[in-house]
């Protein structure tokens, strides 16, 4: 196991970190103290006061607002809904349904069948930043990708007190 | 001692990534090591410094003795680190149109060439390296030969004319031309060649161009590709480096002809056309060196065992000879060079020793040290426990004397990391969480070596281990212990192993060609013969380009001995196997029967007489041509033996040693002081600036009049 420095983490958010030091990271067991430094390096990313308290994605997070409640944000600082919602029932969505779409993004007939599988994206209705994009059969449901353990795990996997969340 | 004897005839260069090694050798056999900090901006002067120390020992002075050499070899790293940090010439590349980018996407294979096991089958840490040519310096043009070496579209000449002229514009140094199939037939790739040339001297350019069938006429696109321009890319640059270290010779009066170590095992001169198989020397010195004294001793079978800082490298001598591996891999990428054939761990003994947080098992590696040594010197600035800091708590290693001195270890400070780090979390106490770590080493290297023998087919029982390198004599016991070798030897050199062999190696060229022969078991003498034909042609085409080889340096085509070779296969079987061919030339089809005689007796014993399939018929892949001329090797110390009693004066005193849950007092002994035919018992340590050999107890030792050291368990 080794330790790396703020700066060091602080690079591996923006992706630039030198390959050396990432491949160490790849190949060693993680470090004790990541994920502390990782969110630290997320928070001075952000716009926004509340306390991060997960990374959902690129720009997506739960925090703590300032209420205490726990919210799922985009860094922009729209607050989508409480972390136990699905998100994307609160985004903006775009479904690419006909061929004609599916070729916007991809080569003529290297996409998928759109009677099988279409692609739907789910965008900030603020900023309009890509949060997601889900590749289902046309009918299915939208997908609840992640309903994290939070508590489990702070206490159990990085041995940090669990942030206040009012009830 | 008279004058003759102490001329210094012989010297070896190893010049590695932090220590440049010299090795020199007088006429009766005493040599000196010498070592000095390796300077990348000046490697002149490194080996100059290096031999100072060196010479020191004799007290003689570098002008005095650089007139006596007869022979030098050098190898080194410099060209390896030079293509691995992409800092060779801005190189053009011309191929077949549609194939632009198949140099830069590379075969899938290099994106994890290099790396340890685990993170081969982890995906996220495959990445692929800049190409040596851009595709902004590529241009194909239309041309095809198909598999069987016929021209189905002729080459377009202008297309040639034009893509040299943009490749000047880009800023190419060199161009280099590789089209599908010229192995089969180079008609094409020869013909863009002299147009290239005449371009150029249109344009009047002063730029080398590099055909592939002039150079690595072997099949496999990628490999004769990447080598071709590894030549233009890597080599040329190194020609420099070696021609400013023969200007620093010549200047102090030396006479020789500076050799290089290259991949097949022979040296080659720094003005030889094909310079790219110097990309990797030294540990190749160490099989060498392990030959000539397996020679020496009578041992045809050796298992040759190099430990350094970061990994521990494996090969295996039978019946006098080393395998060669025609398609290796280095600087991660793939390449047509005969390579002598060895096999890494990467586990050494810089080694970091780390605990898996999760399971709490101790991890060795696969990162190092290196040169820091360890956290047990403070000025290393390193945090994690290497092997090296276990060593120095354990008495292993004497922590005022490393590197004769050079640097002062820290042994509390080496127990504090370890404590902290290793044996606080497993509940140990240092001493047996830092003799825990050593086991597992042992542990690892016995594994890897025992499996690399018996994988082959061999029984350990008949080989002898040769144990070098830097800290090759302080785990020798370990490694070796109940893998049940026929004798293990350390040689009293074994710091300066790899400089020591190269200085072995004979000057040798070797050129390799594929060739497809087919021919059935109870094939007509006409087929035979017929085969006999090709066979000979291609041989004749290498040992012109051998003869012109030894020309440059002044030979003539009648001193140069040629040694003619072949790979065979049983047709449809996958490997091959080289064979020295048993006829110097191939003419008839009784010629064709002994060199199938040949194959099937190596087979025989590589493998086993059973597997042998005569019925499936006989593929040739490949056609070599070796040719050696005479060179002054270095000769063996004889000493005469002295009992076996050391002597009063080489006993240093005892330090406290840990081995099996016990401390014991170890008797340090002076290395250069012991006489041969003395004869040490364990617990002990020898000591020399260089090495350090340890003899635990269980274990006894004697010195030979060569001055190698036997090592035997004690039942």
């Amino acid at each position: 196991m080794s330790t790396y420095t703020n700066e060091q983490v602080a690079h591996l958010v923006e992706g630039t970190l030198d390959w050396e030091t990432t491949f160490r990271m790849l190949s060693m067991p993680k470090d004790n103290s990541r994920f502390k430094q990782y969110v630290e390096a997320l928070q001075k990313k952000v716009s926004f006061k509340d306390r991060i308290v997960l990374p959902l994605g690129p720009h997506l997070y739960i925090v703590q607002t300032d209420r205490k409640q726990w919210v799922t944000k985009c860094d922009c600082g729209h607050e989508f809904c409480d972390y136990r919602e699905n998100w994307k029932m609160h985004a903006h969505i775009y479904v690419r349904d006909t061929e004609e779409a599916m070729t916007e993004v991809y080569p003529k007939l290297m996409a998928p069948d759109t009677q099988w599988q279409v692609y739907r994206e789910y965008y900030c209705p603020s900023c309009g930043a890509l949060h997601d994009v889900e590749a289902p059969t046309p009918w299915y449901p939208v997908i609840h990708d992640f309903e994290p353990d939070i508590e489990a795990f702070y206490k159990e996997w990085v041995n940090l007190p669990v942030p206040e969340r009012a009830a | 001692m008279t004058i003759d004897n102490s001329s210094v005839q012989v010297l070896g260069i190893d010049a590695g990534g932090t220590m440049t090694d010299t090795f020199f050798v007088r006429a009766d056999g005493r040599f000196v090591v010498g070592k000095a900090q390796s300077n990348p901006g000046d490697e002149s002067l490194a080996i100059y410094n290096s031999s100072v120390d060196a010479l020191a020992h004799w007290g003689r002075e570098v002008d005095e003795v650089y007139p006596e050499l007869v022979t030098c070899v050098y190898s080194g790293t410099a060209m390896l680190n030079r293509v691995l940090m992409r800092k060779g010439l801005d190189v053009g590349l011309i191929c077949n149109r549609g194939f632009e980018q198949v140099h830069s996407m590379g075969r899938a294979l290099q994106s994890y060439l290099g790396y340890a096991l685990e993170d081969r089958i982890h995906l996220n840490t495959h990445r692929y390296d800049e190409p040596l040519v851009p595709v902004s310096r590529t241009r194909g043009v239309t041309e095809r030969t198909d598999v069987q070496g016929k021209v189905v579209i002729p080459l377009r000449e202008a297309e040639v004319r034009s893509a040299v002229k943009e490749l000047v514009d880009a800023g190419s140094k060199a161009i280099v031309i590789c089209f599908l199939q010229s192995h089969k037939n180079g008609s094409s790739e020869q013909r863009a060649r002299d147009i290239a040339k005449e371009e150029l001297k249109k344009l009047g350019v002063d730029i080398p161009v590099f055909a592939s069938v002039d150079y690595y006429p072997q099949r496999k696109e990628s490999h004769r590709m990447n080598t071709t321009i590894l030549e233009a890319y890597g080599a040329e640059p190194s020609r420099q480096t070696l021609k400013k270290v023969s200007d620093r010779f010549k200047k102090h009066g030396a006479k020789f002809d500076l050799r290089v170590m290259a991949t097949h095992g022979g040296t080659i001169s720094w003005k030889a056309k094909e310079l790219a198989r110097t990309i990797v020397s030294g540990p190749i010195g160490g099989v060498i060196g392990s030959r000539l004294l397996g020679e020496a001793l009578g041992d045809e079978n050796i298992a040759c065992s190099d430990i350094g800082g970061t990994s521990f490298d494996v090969a295996l001598i039978t019946k006098g000879s080393f395998a060669i591996k025609s398609d290796p891999d280095m600087a991660r990428l793939v390449l047509s060079l005969p390579l002598v054939a060895m096999d890494s761990v990467g586990a050494g003994a810089g080694s970091f020793v780390r605990l898996d947080p999760y399971s709490k098992s101790i991890k060795l590696g696969p990162d190092s040290a290196g040169y820091r040594v360890g956290t047990c010197w403070p000025e290393s600035g390193l945090e994690t426990v290497s092997v090296s800091d276990c060593h120095v708590v354990l008495g292993y290693l004497n922590p005022n004397n490393f590197l004769g001195g050079a640097i002062k270890l820290d042994v509390q400070r080496a127990r504090d990391h370890i404590k902290a780090q290793i044996a606080d979390p497993l509940g140990l106490s240092v001493e047996d969480a830092a003799a825990g770590v050593i086991e597992l080493l042992d542990l690892t290297l016995s594994e890897y070596l025992r499996a690399n023998i018996s994988a082959k087919g061999y029984n350990p029982a008949e080989f002898t281990c040769f144990s070098y390198g830097g800290a090759g004599p302080v785990h020798t016991y370990g490694y070796t212990e109940g893998v049940g070798f026929k004798d293990v030897v350390v040689p009293a050199w074994a710091a300066g192993f790899s400089a020591f062999g190269c200085a072995c190696a004979d000057f040798e060229y070797r050129y390799d060609k594929s060739v497809d022969l087919g021919v059935a078991q109870l094939a007509s003498d006409a087929d035979k013969a017929a085969a006999c034909r090709t066979l000979q042609d291609a041989w004749s085409e290498l040992a012109g380009k051998v003869i012109e080889e030894f020309v440059i340096n002044g030979f003539k085509a009648e001193d140069v001995m040629l040694i003619p070779g072949y790979k065979m296969q049983y047709m449809g079987q996958l490997n091959d196997l080289e064979i020295i061919s048993p006829v110097p030339t191939a003419q008839s089809a009784a010629d064709w029967d002994k060199i199938v005689e040949a194959f099937e007796n190596t087979y025989g014993r590589v493998y086993a007489s059973s597997a042998r399939s005569p019925e499936l018929g006989f593929s040739a892949t490949g056609a070599i041509m070796r040719g050696t001329v005479a060179t002054q090797k270095p000769v063996l110390p004889e000493d005469p033996d002295c009992g076996p009693t050391p002597p009063p004066e080489a006993r240093i005193g005892t330090r406290p040693f840990y081995r099996h849950k016990k401390w014991v007092d170890a008797v340090i002994w002076k290395m250069e002081a012991l006489k041969a035919g003395n004869h040490i018992v364990g617990p002990a340590i020898i000591e020399s600036d260089a090495t350090t050999f340890v003899v635990p107890d269980g274990f006894e030792t004697t010195i030979d009049k060569h001055r190698l050291f036997h090592l035997k368990e004690v039942r």
